[in-house]
């Protein structure tokens, strides 16, 4: 019994292994070229809805907070993720180290995108009691108490998925984990833009995800040493 | 002259062409029965022979791959070198030199060490001789001097060789460590060598197995039966107790060993092998094959009788699935068997669609009548929807238990009259004093809105659907375990609906519908919401009149007892009416002659043909002359598989005690309590193991839905359980779903406390937290980690009066329930992971990683002093993240 266990546990493992390295291979670029654009919101601009900050305010309401789920600025689209979701071959794909910072009671950035594999550092602050609590299928969920005196906390995220990450201490707060299967990503900025740099030549389907509008995608071609330029259009 | 009787031509004639013939015949069927004995009719030895080929094969080209594996291994290459090396270096040379030496030494020593040895043993001989001697003498009163001196003598004589033998001993023994010191290195290669090439020679010995050795001729291994004696397992026809013998194992010769998952039948390995024949649950060669799969164990002549699928044998062989049947033999809970989802679902099925109305089968036989009292429909049901309700239930509703019976117009008139004349003076009465209150107001916007909301919120969808297609928990595919409501209003007046919502029980007293505890407004606005799902039916004005005819409530009193509706209701003047149906106790051992197949010639001539035609449509062997009752379901054919696994279970030999699984009082009553449950459908609003949570579908956030009761036993103190079935008290005061009030008896909740408490194996139901061994440093400690500075448990608990900040449904348990309502076990148990616990749980996990400063940053003490302060909290103990820590 434990044998068998044991057994199916290695094999899954090495087929997730494979998986992984089927899935997408990184090596040198040469001549690749760049996509850029920006996202748009179709229709009206929803005006910024005020959190109700209703917990430790000592701590959490020092700053007046506005519902980060669909943010508009100047017609265009902050904090949607654009990926290339059939890249088989590109450039590298390292695991990184990245940030989610939550002072002030609030997830920064309220998007965290990354490749899968990568180690993802939650910092407190606050100097109370948080908790980082994701919603995950693919990856393991999981359910981490950080108390004042735990600065920091570390998890992996190893497999690629888009996962939300909620603290149940302070209803309000709310942040997503895009881990992406390959490093061709980007969040839109503050004017809604984006840029995938070192793209070898071909034609890829574009995608655009954002929490509450869901996703779109588009083809796009891209040429050797050259700027191809893309507009998604997103709305409800 | 011829001699009287010599008759010289007969003596003159030859026969020996007779004899030749003769005896040519003799030889030839001389053969002939060698060879129907020995392979004609011992087709397994062709399986068996076939298989050792395989097996050889399989090992044979495993091996080459791990050796080839292995010769290209460097660190393998290397073993081997060095292991040559040091074997060479020991054939000649200096140490080969010491080596022989030594040896040549040992067995001097060796020789030396028995000689002496032996001597010790034969004065130890005369000193016994010595003292039989004496004690001879004693008792004939002769003088003992002599044997005295003897016996001196020879003490003396082995007192002076012990110290020889010891010297020795040691000296033997030095020698052989020296050599084993010499001889080490090889030793611990051969070892090393040994693990890294276990993988390769493993396949050897698969390989000597399959075969026989004869010095250098190897020979495939002879056939032979293989076979299985279930000792006294099965009985004989004058019930005395007899072996089982079970033979399968002579053809199905890999069905417990790996990697023979793809082989051609009978080679191919058992699925789910690793659970299912494994040494706790049924290895093959305890219980064979038959047990589960039936068929003639003891057959070898072929394949056909072998699977005991010829005629005049009464237990085919049960193939996939079907092999689910048997369970039930041996194990007395079928719905804790992972391995048997198609029997448990049958079981389910059998036990919530009615069957037990009809048919006795012994273990079935407390399951309470599953359909609603009629002592008072005629207070509650609208008489136009009863009549087309008694035609054909599924036209109203397609998911209904209740069966169509097929009545004509008539019939069902004739038993609405019967019902409403027997039901009129009860229900009159009933009615009679309760009347509609003057707030009520068809229709009314804010009424009906707020009710739909209550409908919603308060937990009436963990049972009830409230339009087409909703629904909680279903029986099998595509039943309701209860009613849908989506037309009620066509049914049911608003003046019962109100005081029958506001308390079921007292229209009904054995209604399993609990009390939601609803005012005397929330269950007018629920009775106004009720009201706007379906219309009134126009009445028929002559019904009234036809259902006051004596002649109709006459042929409505017989109608009713012949189709047997006192099976599944309560009805007035039929108390004493018997199951109408067959006893189905002993239904799966029944032989074709017992099953009537009527004028039916398509139907394949099975048991399990028969079964499946009779569930599919019920009256399907009926002929002119052989009426038959038996309603139409509308099963699908998933459920009436299900049903028909657990059917073919019904049998009357059961396995002899010693076989049996969880033959014990706590199987039982588990069983007992489950039954409960599922009559008063806890899995609508609650997961129990692993199963239902119904209501969960129509919530997004999880934590506002009733919580998960996976594991309770084992969480819950077995009193304050009773008491919370007894009453229910808030314990998430955040939520809008209510435990309703079920009324249950002592009894049924003893049962239902037992049941918990039986699934998670609690044997001590009663445990008592000994508080005065707390030590104070836990209290100290745990009062710390309560703090803001840590914890900050406070921050989402509610601790008696002390509520937390924000919003209710951020809110978890009051801290100071826990000292009456958890067990101090499950406590620690939830500390360390309550994920483990409980999936998607708000409360996060603290450990591992509890501060280094408190307790010596060992989590387990933290853990410990978190619960034994959680357990003293109730009492009063001075309350952490009191104001003064709070403040800090």
């Amino acid at each position: 019994m434990k044998k068998g266990v044991s057994l199916a546990f290695a094999v899954a493992f090495t087929g997730l292994w494979l998986s992984q390295v089927w899935a997408y291979e990184g090596g040198s670029v040469k001549d690749g070229g760049t996509i850029s654009g920006v996202v748009k919101f179709k229709g009206t601009a929803p005006a910024p809805k005020k959190l109700d900050i209703n917990k430790d305010k000592e701590v959490c309401a020092k700053t007046a907070k506005s519902d980060p789920t669909l943010i508009v600025s100047g017609g265009n689209l902050v904090n949607a993720v654009v990926s290339i979701t059939d890249i088989k071959k590109g450039k590298k794909m390292e695991p990184q180290k990245v940030t989610l910072d939550q002072n002030g009671c609030e997830y920064k950035p309220h998007v965290l995108a990354f490749s899968a594999g990568s180690t993802v550092e939650v910092l407190n602050p606050d100097g109370i009691l948080h908790n980082v609590h994701s919603y995950s299928k693919a990856n393991s969920p999981f359910n981490m108490a950080q108390p004042k005196f735990k600065k920091t906390l570390t998890v992996k995220i190893e497999k690629p998925e888009v996962i939300n990450v909620k603290c149940d201490v302070h209803g309000w707060m709310n942040a997503w984990l895009f881990a992406a299967e390959n490093p061709y990503f980007g969040v839109t900025d503050n004017s809604g833009s984006f840029k995938l740099a070192d793209v070898p030549a071909g034609t890829y389907t574009l995608e655009v995800w954002h929490e509450t509008l869901g996703k779109q995608t588009q083809k796009v071609t891209v040429k050797p040493k050259e700027e191809v330029k893309v507009t998604f259009e997103v709305g409800k | 002259m011829a001699v009287r009787g010599f008759d010289e031509a007969e003596e003159k004639k030859s026969y020996g062409s007779v004899f030749l013939l003769g005896s040519a015949l003799l030889v030839v069927l001389t053969l002939w029965a060698f060879w129907d004995d020995n392979f004609t009719r011992r087709p397994w030895k062709k399986f068996q022979a076939e298989f050792h080929r395989l097996d050889y094969r399989k090992a044979r080209e495993a091996y080459e791959e791990q050796n080839k594996k292995l010769q290209a291994d460097p660190a393998y290459q290397e073993l081997v070198k060095k292991l040559a090396a040091e074997r060479a270096s020991l054939k000649s040379g200096e140490s080969a030199r010491k080596l022989h030496s030594l040896q040549r030494e040992e067995v001097k020593a060796a020789v030396r060490f028995t000689e002496l040895d032996q001597e010790v043993k034969f004065i130890k001989s005369e000193l016994e001789e010595g003292w039989y001697e004496y004690d001879h003498a004693v008792q004939q009163g002769r003088s003992t001097k002599p044997y005295e001196e003897r016996i001196q003598q020879l003490d003396q004589e082995a007192a002076k060789l012990q110290p020889e033998l010891e010297a020795a001993r040691q000296k033997r023994d030095e020698l052989k460590e020296e050599i084993k010191k010499v001889q080490a290195g090889i030793k611990e290669l051969e070892a090393e060598l040994t693990k890294v090439a276990a993988e390769r020679d493993k396949w050897l010995r698969v390989m000597e197995n399959a075969t026989i050795n004869l010095g250098p001729l190897s020979f495939y291994k002879v056939p032979t039966i293989r076979q299985v004696v279930l000792e006294e397992f099965d009985r004989s026809r004058f019930d005395q107790p007899v072996a089982r013998v079970d033979r399968c194992q002579s053809c199905h010769l890999a069905v417990n060993r790996a990697g023979f998952e793809q082989a051609p039948q009978p080679f191919r390995t058992h699925p789910r092998r690793e659970v299912l024949l494994a040494d706790n649950a049924h290895p093959p060669d305890k219980f064979g094959c038959t047990v589960c799969h039936d068929g003639q164990g003891a057959a070898v002549n072929s394949v056909r009788q072998a699977h005991g699928e010829v005629a005049y044998w009464e237990h085919p062989l049960r193939r996939g699935a079907k092999a689910q049947s048997s369970c039930t033999s041996c194990h007395v809970d079928a719905q804790r068997l992972e391995d048997a989802p198609l029997l448990a679902q049958g079981q389910r099925i059998f036990e919530q669609i009615g069957c037990t109305g009809c048919h006795l089968v012994q273990g079935y036989e407390n399951i309470p009548k599953i359909g609603p009292s009629l002592r008072r429909v005629s207070a509650k049901v609208d008489p136009t929807w009863a009549v087309r309700w008694i035609k054909n239930p599924h036209e109203l509703r397609s998911r209904t238990r209740m069966p169509n019976f097929v009545f004509k117009e008539d019939e069902a008139v004739a038993i609405a009259a019967y019902l409403w004349s027997v039901s009129k003076e009860e229900g009159e009465k009933w009615l009679a004093t309760r009347s509609l209150p003057s707030g009520y107001r068809e229709g009314d916007k804010d009424l009906v809105g707020k009710g739909k909301n209550l409908v919603g919120s308060i937990g009436c969808k963990g049972c009830h659907g409230f339009a087409e297609g909703e629904f909680s928990t279903p029986v099998g595919k595509e039943k309701d375990l209860i009613p849908n409501l989506k037309d009620i209003a066509e049914k049911a007046a608003p003046r019962w609906i109100y005081h029958w919502v506001r308390n079921p029980r007292d229209f009904s007293p054995d209604t399993p519908m609990p009390s939601l505890r609803l005012t005397d407004n929330e269950a007018l606005a629920i009775t106004a919401y009720l009201m706007t799902l379906g219309k009134p039916a126009n009445g028929n004005p002559n019904l009234q009149k036809q259902l006051e005819d004596g002649k109709n409530i006459k042929r409505g009193e017989s109608l009713i007892r012949k189709y047997g509706c006192a099976g599944c209701h309560d009805i007035p003047g039929m108390e004493k009416e018997s199951r109408i149906g067959v006893e189905l106790t002993t239904f799966g051992s029944k032989t074709l002659e017992e099953l009537f197949f009527g004028n039916r010639t398509d139907i394949r001539q099975t048991w399990d043909d028969w079964t499946m035609h009779k569930l599919k449509e019920p009256r399907i062997y009926a002929t002119p002359r052989v009426e038959q009752v038996m309603p139409q379901f509308n099963l699908t054919a998933d459920d009436i598989k299900a049903l028909r696994i657990l059917l073919a279970g019904f049998r009357e030999a059961k396995a002899p005690t010693r076989y049996r699984a969880d033959w014990n009082p706590r199987a039982a009553q588990v069983v007992e309590g489950r039954r409960l449950m599922q009559q008063y459908n806890c899995v609508g609003c609650h997961e129990i193991e692993q199963r239902g949570g119904f209501i969960r579908k129509y919530y997004e956030n999880p934590a506002l839905a009733p919580p998960p009761l996976n594991g309770e036993g084992e969480k819950v103190q077995s009193h304050w359980l009773f008491g919370f079935l007894k009453q229910p008290i808030p314990v998430r005061p955040w939520l809008d779903i209510r435990m309703p009030t079920f009324g249950f008896t002592d009894e049924e909740t003893n049962r239902l406390v037992a049941y918990f408490n039986g699934l998670s194996k609690v044997d001590i139901p009663y445990a008592y937290f000994e508080e005065w061994k707390v030590p104070k440093e836990n209290l100290d400690a745990a009062r710390s980690l309560f703090s803001k500075e840590y914890f900050d448990c406070l921050s989402c608990h509610q601790q008696g009066e002390r509520k937390p900040e924000g919003p209710q449904e951020g809110w978890a348990p009051d801290l100071t329930l826990a000292r009456t309502r958890l067990s101090p076990d499950w406590i620690l148990k939830w500390l360390r992971d309550p994920q483990k616990v409980q999936p998607g749980t708000k409360m996060p996990s603290f450990y591992p990683g509890g501060p280094d400063n408190i307790l010596g940053g060992k989590d387990d003490r933290q853990i410990e002093a978190l619960r034994d302060y959680i357990m003293m909290l109730g009492k009063g103990a001075p309350a952490a993240g009191s104001r003064k820590v709070a403040s800090r």
